[in-house]
């Protein structure tokens, strides 16, 4: 199975080839707001680099959000795309499921609260643990929009010890540092990997995990919008 | 439909209407879908931004479904190259179409190529008009634009004048909002029109006489006095005098623009080129002055692929394709897009 990973959802961009060693190369930059820019450029780089090209995919994987609207639009349109073009199913993961599994990947045993921000002072978070489940994990409370405020509440659980990760948990560090039995981890687990994705997509797909057709992906926005009326309907609007 | 024919497939998503379509050598549409949001946008009485920006990643992939099917493009590659809007529009909604576009023409392995979408609404004419004589004035009035172009041939473009502040289509929501009537504004504005007297409220014709420019956002504000010192105003009668005002200044400036570039023609294009009152005036204009009048099929007046297709294919031949680091631009001008064609 060779599989192809789409991120852009954070300010985090870029791709990652799962191939049929199980190998992972993964090409990112820090999009900037240049998610669009970036993107293809990277699927194309990554694609060359193992010596691929894209009629060799058997599917692509996409982080379907939360968190930046336009850039995890930029992702899933992309991914859309290839599937479209080239005929092949899509699996998507939430952003946090991609951070959480980059975090037990590190050797973290207990559970982690991946943290992502949501701008206008809100967090999009959720509590996951180390499973035996394809891929390693299970949410153990669904993705959720919440104030900061509310993160420890989410944070803490009895006789476990939590790590926080994600760009939320590094925004407001300074409100769950002080916390009994919480870890806010550093800067390497601050975005969704592709990565992470494509080993976390990969390991679903063997154990029977179905693709979508491109078509029926849907977005994990999280928010609804907001709905200003733009009578300057030809200037960008603000981001998420 | 042969798999050598080398088609384009352009697609559309700058501002509410999520459109595709597959154009042929010699722009013969052989396709040409739009889903429109309307629907959408219709209680915010305007176009919510990341409401399209949603509504576009929904619709995008069954539309381009739908045109390569109706085009019969099943080829491996179906198409030749991907041609898309990437500016002027809104940010959110151009970045779905741009995103997309690239990953199909990375998925079959042919070029993609940015298209300006204003470039695409003076292609618009020319799906319909083939044989086109130059020098030509377009009159393109949208939501989101107003302007006399001069076109002196494919690819080169001269802006004589624009809107300072409102556009047309803009104008024609405003007041259609104002007056209860609806979203979009220009045909319901239409259709009240038609039974009221346009003589009723004389509207100003903001600077007429003198030069290119407009201004819309006066006479909005006229309509929304007239209407406060005369509650029982007849609504019909008021939309009619409205559009009157608009379709004068519209007509007037440029008419007088072919007179003064010596112009074979007047072109009608952009959303506000459907309003059936602007219709008959450019008609009974040019016929009155000697020169063509161009008026594209409402279909092609509004947003639409085709329109993208067809200017993809000639900026193809004469540009070649876009790299696939290329941005969307929401302020992308027309001038731009002359700086970059080979003369
Ligand atoms: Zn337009």
């Amino acid at each position: 199975m060779i599989l192809l990973g789409i991120e852009s959802a954070t300010d985090l961009v870029g791709a990652a080839v799962f191939d049929k060693e199980g190998a992972v190369n993964e090409c990112s930059a820090l999009g900037r707001r240049r998610h669009a820019e970036t993107l293809a450029p990277a699927v194309a780089q990554v694609l060359a680099l193992g010596g691929l090209v894209p009629g060799d995919l058997d599917a692509v994987a996409v982080d379907l959000g939360p968190g930046l609207f336009t850039g995890l639009r930029v992702g899933v349109a992309t991914a859309k795309g290839l599937a479209q073009g080239l005929g092949i199913g899509v699996i998507g993961a939430t952003s946090l499921e991609i951070l959480a599994a980059r975090a037990l990947d590190t050797g973290w045993t207990d559970d982690v609260v991946a943290v992502v921000d949501g701008r206008r002072g809100e967090v999009f978070a959720a509590r996951f643990r180390r499973s035996p489940d394809p891929g390693g994990l299970v949410e153990l409370s669904p993705p959720a929009r919440l104030r900061p405020e509310e993160l420890p509440g989410l944070l803490t659980s009895e006789g476990t010890t939590t790590l926080a990760c994600g760009d939320g948990a590094l925004r407001y560090r300074d409100l769950l540092a002080g916390i009994d039995g919480v870890v806010v981890a550093g800067s390497t687990l601050a975005a969704p990997a592709p990565g992470s994705l494509v080993a976390l997509a990969a390991a679903r797909l063997s154990a029977g995990a179905p693709t979508l057709a491109p078509g029926l992906v849907v977005p994990c926005y999280l928010r609804e919008a907001d709905a200003r009326i733009n009578w300057l309907r030809r200037e960008g609007p603000a981001d998420a | 439909m042969s798999d050598q024919a080398p088609l384009v497939l352009g697609i559309e998503t700058s501002c509410d209407e999520t459109a595709a379509a597959v154009v042929a050598p010699g722009r013969d549409v052989l396709s040409s879908v739009v889903a429109s949001q309307a629907d959408v946008h219709a209680r915010f009485g305007g176009v919510v931004p990341e409401l399209a920006g949603r509504a576009h990643l929904e619709l995008l992939v069954p539309v381009i479904a739908e045109a390569l099917e109706r085009a019969g493009a099943d080829g491996h590659p179906p198409v030749a190259a991907v041609a898309v809007t990437s500016g002027p529009g809104l940010m959110g909604s151009l970045l779905v179409g741009l995103s997309h576009a690239k990953a199909l023409s990375m998925a079959w392995a042919v070029p993609f190529v940015g298209v300006n979408h204003l470039e695409g609404h003076l292609f618009a004419s020319l799906l319909d008009h083939p044989d086109l004589e130059w020098p030509l004035v377009v009159l393109l009035v949208s939501g989101g634009h107003t302007m006399l172009v001069l076109v002196e041939g494919l690819g080169r473009y001269r802006l004589l004048g624009q809107t300072l502040d409102d556009a047309a289509g803009e104008a024609f929501d405003k007041v259609a909002r104002f007056l209860g009537l609806g979203y979009p504004g220009g045909p319901a504005v239409d259709r009240v029109a038609a039974g009221g007297d346009p003589t009723a409220f004389a509207f100003p014709r903001a600077m007429a006489a003198q030069g290119y420019d407009f201004s819309f956002s006066g006479l909005k504000t006229a309509v929304v006095r007239a209407v406060e010192r005369e509650p029982l105003a007849s609504t019909p009668d008021v939309a009619a005098s409205f559009q009157e005002a608009v379709v004068d200044v519209l007509v007037a400036k440029a008419r007088r623009a072919v007179a003064a570039t010596g112009s074979r023609g007047l072109c009608l294009a952009g959303g506000v080129a459907a309003n059936s009152l602007l219709r008959a005036r450019v008609e009974a204009a040019c016929a009155e002055d000697g020169v063509a009048a161009l008026v594209p099929s409402r279909a092609m007046c509004t947003d639409n692929a085709a329109m993208i297709a067809a200017a993809g294919q000639w900026r193809l031949a004469h540009g070649g394709p876009s790299p696939l680091d290329l941005g969307a631009d929401p302020n992308l001008g027309l001038a731009l897009s002359q700086a970059t064609v080979k003369q």
